[in-house]
């Protein structure tokens, strides 16, 4: 899958996800940080995206510091999945 | 105790719609409730609640004063978060207790709408949930008015509150509660076949016992439990006599009647006592039977004394005359 293609294919699991019902793929930029300012997500978020992750693309975060890293936007999520998804 | 302020969400956009024929129907058997847009709620906490949370913190929000807060949060519902609850251990079997979200876990509690109330407004004091199936409004009312007894300078949010989840709803048709066949609300007492529309929705008010400026005022309450109609009639006369309630001094009667022909011997049994010249009203083609309906009775009830306008399809018996308003 090229990464444009995974990325919006993210955005929309994300959306699902947390259940973001007022935001559509476009609305969520690239570099835009998740957490915080930008699409303004909190803790409980972050472990619904771990989930996400684990679910999707089998991927498994057990360092809490590295999860931080990889869910700092899509471009670092995106990034992560293709180096280490196993589905 | 004294009712000050009223609220609900219920299937009507107009919860006491005058028009019948403006009167929303069932969709898909269901008598689905018309859901504002939350503008009380912050998005990030409205995007995690499930519908019965949705409603009854909706519902309560826009009753919560900051200046005068209330001193405590009592809720009615007979399932709550019960369809988080479900959504969680589906989860739990289906990833065989692995990758599990947190989101529908902190939602699944029967506490959770009278938490959230607690935690959005920031209330400390008494926070409770009924969950006494079809008497956990009256249960929460029962508590109102223990609570008042004792402390009577306080106030207090009481609300009734229950979804048609898909769980609930699969296990009540399973158990006989609906109606089998389609039929429109607007003739649901025309019914001749057990079982009910299935409704949902939430009211709320804030009580105290101060009586300046109130709404209206419950002078008593009595719950029975019984399949047995004569004991319902007894128990009727014997809570009117309690009270030194002379039948022909009510004015009007609210009905529970829902079109279910199992249930309709009760509630005619109960009219039986009533004098010739009490109206009698019926309001669950509006809002449809759920466990905690009598919540939404209660606000039917308030509003009605409130703009003193009566919906004409709402009459089983009119009999309207000025008096006192005694319900």
């Amino acid at each position: 899958m090229e990464t444009a293609e995974l990325k919006q294919q993210l955005k929309k699991q994300i959306i699902e996800f947390l259940n973001l019902i007022s935001v559509k793929p476009e609305d969520i930029k690239d570099d835009e940080p998740l957490f915080g300012e930008g699409l303004g997500l909190d803790s409980i978020d972050s472990i619904e995206l771990i989930v996400l992750l684990g679910r999707e693309y089998g991927i498994e975060i057990k360092d809490p510091k590295e999860g931080r890293k990889v869910l700092t936007d899509i471009n670092t999520m995106v990034a992560y999945i293709e180096e280490h998804r196993t589905k | 105790m004294y009712i000050h302020k009223i609220y609900c969400i219920s299937p009507q956009q107009d919860p006491l719609q005058a028009d019948i024929e403006c009167i929303n129907e069932p969709v898909d058997k269901k008598l689905l409730a018309v859901e504002p847009s939350y503008e009380h709620i912050p998005p990030g906490v409205l995007r995690r609640m499930g519908k019965s949370i949705r409603m009854g913190v909706g519902t309560a929000l826009p009753l919560l004063d900051k200046i005068n807060p209330v001193d405590g949060i009592i809720i009615g519902s007979a399932n709550a978060g019960l369809d988080e609850c479900v959504k969680f251990l589906i989860q739990i079997v289906d990833y065989d207790e692995g990758q599990l979200t947190p989101g529908n876990f902190v939602q699944s509690t029967g506490n959770v709408i009278a938490g959230q109330l607690g935690l959005i407004s920031k209330n400390k004091g008494y926070n409770i949930t009924h969950m006494h199936q079809g008497l956990a409004f009256e249960n929460a009312v029962i508590d109102a008015i223990m609570q008042l007894n004792t402390n009577p300078a306080h106030s207090y949010l009481l609300g009734g509150v229950d979804e048609i989840s898909p769980f609930h709803y699969n296990i009540e048709t399973l158990n006989g509660a609906y109606k089998k066949e389609d039929i429109s609300n607007k003739e649901i007492y025309q019914s001749n076949t057990p079982g009910c529309l299935p409704g949902e929705g939430a009211a709320m008010f804030v009580v105290s016992a101060d009586k300046d400026a109130a709404i209206a005022k419950i002078k008593a309450i009595q719950t029975i439990h019984t399949d047995d109609v004569e004991l319902v009639k007894q128990q009727l006369q014997l809570f009117l006599e309690k009270n030194n309630q002379d039948s022909d001094e009510i004015d009007l009667f609210i009905s529970g009647e829902n079109g279910d022909t199992r249930t309709l011997p009760f509630y005619e049994a109960c009219e039986t006592l009533l004098n010739t010249d009490t109206t009698v009203l019926r309001f669950k083609h509006l809002c449809g039977e759920y466990a905690t309906a009598s919540a939404i009775g209660l606000w039917y009830a308030c509003q009605i004394l409130q703009t003193q306008e009566i919906p004409p399809h709402l009459f089983k018996k009119n009999q309207q005359k000025k008096r006192t308003g005694i319900f």
